[in-house]
């Protein structure tokens, strides 16, 4: 936590993010990536891999790959993990962690909302542009560290 | 499960009151099929008065051979039998490479005559090996098998596999209490090593499974998981070791062709290893026998830390594809992979091998062996004396204990 606490930054207005869309901005001299999923939500990391500073937040959004055993395929939580464009790295969007070393590695997330916020639901400000703007905070601490 | 001999000459030669005079110090009754296969090779009896001595050296690569075709009669089928009468003992088909030292072997080894087989020589294997290097356990891996194992005809290989591995109990292992066996099995067809490890895998002294890296298909494939599965289930590891790429049925050693001179074929040899590994790590093998221990013989090791880190970064960057493999390479390979140390790195600096030791953890993976009587042997004292006490006891003897499960059961201590 900054001591000046947490600082919103205006990314754009609802309408200008859709649903499945992204946006990279710079944010108090770093690049951050913007992202609005299918259903709504939104989730912003640091443009930045932590591994080779590849520009992360261009990368492939996906699902994740996963087998109960040996062989056998399945593919959940599609949309929130984020593929680094260089090396194939996986991200999960919702937290930063990388998936294959979660507790070590991660990239930093941001919180992102919308504000001021909107007078009912988010289906309300998914389809209405009248909700306000998408803003990230920085400068406060999340519960996930910044690796990058 | 129950325990059996085979059946036919192999029942009548391999019968329960041959094993009670064994110097293995088993109880009799363990002996009479059928019994469990648990706790098969109970903890060495000792004489009264006896002091207990702690096994100092497992000798985890040793090969012994037949001295002529003759010495299988008595294993074999008829049918068998007369095949090898009328066309003699496969050959290791391919090249026609010549070998190191003299035919292969040391030549300091040819005690019984020049056309003597070395390696057939029982009492100076006794003397200038067990006894003179000071070998507590050695685990024999026959010569014979790259020659039985890549046999198109599977049914034949597997007879002649049967007969060695019967042949070796009988002359070797029975005669010495000292050594135990590297199981061969007829790995290009997986029905029928399961066969031969249901057979012969719960005899005490068998305690892995003989498989050369020259195949048809990658080790990991899913096909053999039958016969990993036999040999967890009785407490056999796998020991691998190169031989037969490029011969039978096996492509070549190299998916670039040929090697032309043995300097090659020496130097090429980590790939193979490596392919194995490969397969195993990305099969997910270790995650299907997560008990499974694969001893890599002769591999060299110098290449193990380079691959572990490789392996690593190709899987951060493609676990998506195989997703069951749950943690790092290198975790796998710590846990489930052992190396023999002959022929040792010769570094340059000679102390640069210490830092290999460390990267690969060989403390914990890196088991002795001396290859005797091959030409490119190690005595035990290859291991360096600079390294710390506990290194050099645990790569001489104690991770052989803990990476054979039957050996374990010998609590250390000298049968």
């Amino acid at each position: 936590m900054s001591a000046t606490g947490p600082t919103a930054h205006v990314v754009c207005r609802i309408d200008e993010l859709s649903p499945g869309a992204r946006k990279i901005v710079e944010i108090a001299g770093r690049s951050i990536g913007v992202f609005q999923l299918e259903d709504g939500r939104y989730y912003a990391l640091r443009n930045r891999c932590p591994h080779r500073g590849a520009p992360l937040c261009e990368g492939r959004r996906t699902g994740l790959y996963t087998a109960a055993e040996p062989y056998r395929l399945a593919f959940e939580r599609d949309g929130e993990i984020l593929r680094c464009p260089w090396h194939g790295w996986e991200f999960d969007l919702t937290t930063g962690r990388t998936v294959c070393m979660p507790e070590s590695v991660r990239v930093k997330s941001y919180r992102v909302g919308v504000e001021p916020p909107p007078e009912t639901s988010v289906e309300h400000f998914k389809v209405s542009a009248r909700g306000g703007n998408v803003v990230v905070w920085t400068g406060e601490s999340l519960s996930v560290r910044d690796c990058g | 499960m129950v325990f059996s001999w085979g059946g036919g000459e192999c029942r009548r030669r391999l019968n329960s009151r041959r094993f009670v005079g064994c110097p293995i110090n088993v109880p009799s009754s363990t002996f009479s099929p059928p019994v469990q296969t648990s706790n098969r090779l109970a903890a060495p009896s000792l004489s009264a008065g006896a002091i207990p001595r702690r096994i100092r050296v497992v000798d985890a690569d040793v090969h012994h051979n037949v001295r002529a075709k003759e010495d299988l009669f008595p294993y074999l089928a008829r049918v068998h039998r007369e095949r090898l009468i009328e066309y003699g003992l496969p050959r290791n088909s391919g090249i026609h490479q010549a070998n190191g030292g003299w035919r292969g072997a040391r030549a300091d080894t040819f005690d019984a005559g020049e056309d003597v087989d070395p390696r057939s020589n029982f009492g100076m294997f006794q003397q200038k090996l067990m006894d003179g290097c000071g070998i507590d356990l050695a685990i024999l891996q026959v010569e014979l098998t790259p020659s039985l194992v890549a046999l198109a005809d599977v049914d034949y290989s597997a007879g002649l596999i049967r007969a060695v591995n019967d042949w070796s109990l009988e002359h070797w292992v029975a005669k010495d209490p000292r050594y135990r066996l590297s199981l061969t099995v007829p790995m290009h067809d997986p029905v029928e090593a399961v066969k031969e490890i249901e057979r012969l895998g719960d005899h005490p002294a068998v305690v892995s499974v003989y498989v050369v890296c020259g195949s048809t298909r990658l080790y990991g494939k899913r096909e053999y998981d039958r016969v990993y599965a036999a040999c967890v289930e009785r407490g056999l590891s796998v020991s691998l070791h190169f031989s037969n790429e490029g011969s039978g049925m096996n492509p070549p050693p190299t998916a670039a062709g040929f090697p032309t001179y043995y300097a090659e074929t020496y130097l090429i040899r980590p790939q193979f290893y490596q392919a194995h590994l490969s397969s195993f790590l990305f099969e997910g093998t270790f995650e299907k026998f997560p008990a499974l221990t694969v001893v890599f013989c002769e591999s060299g090791f110098g290449w193990v830390p380079s691959f572990r880190w490789r392996a690593d970064m190709a899987w951060k960057e493609l676990r998506m594809q195989t997703p069951w493999v749950k943690r790092l390479p290198s975790e796998y390979i710590e846990q489930h992979i052992r190396f023999t140390t002959q022929p040792f790195e010769e570094t340059e600096p000679p102390g640069a091998v210490d830092q290999i030791v460390t990267w690969m953890n060989g403390a914990r993976t890196l088991l002795y062996s001396s290859d005797f009587p091959h030409w490119d042997f190690d005595p035990p004292d290859v291991v360096p004396q600079r390294l710390a006490p506990e290194v050099r006891r645990q790569i001489l003897a104690e991770n052989a204990l803990a990476s054979y499960p039957k050996l374990a059961r010998l609590g250390g201590i000298l049968p």
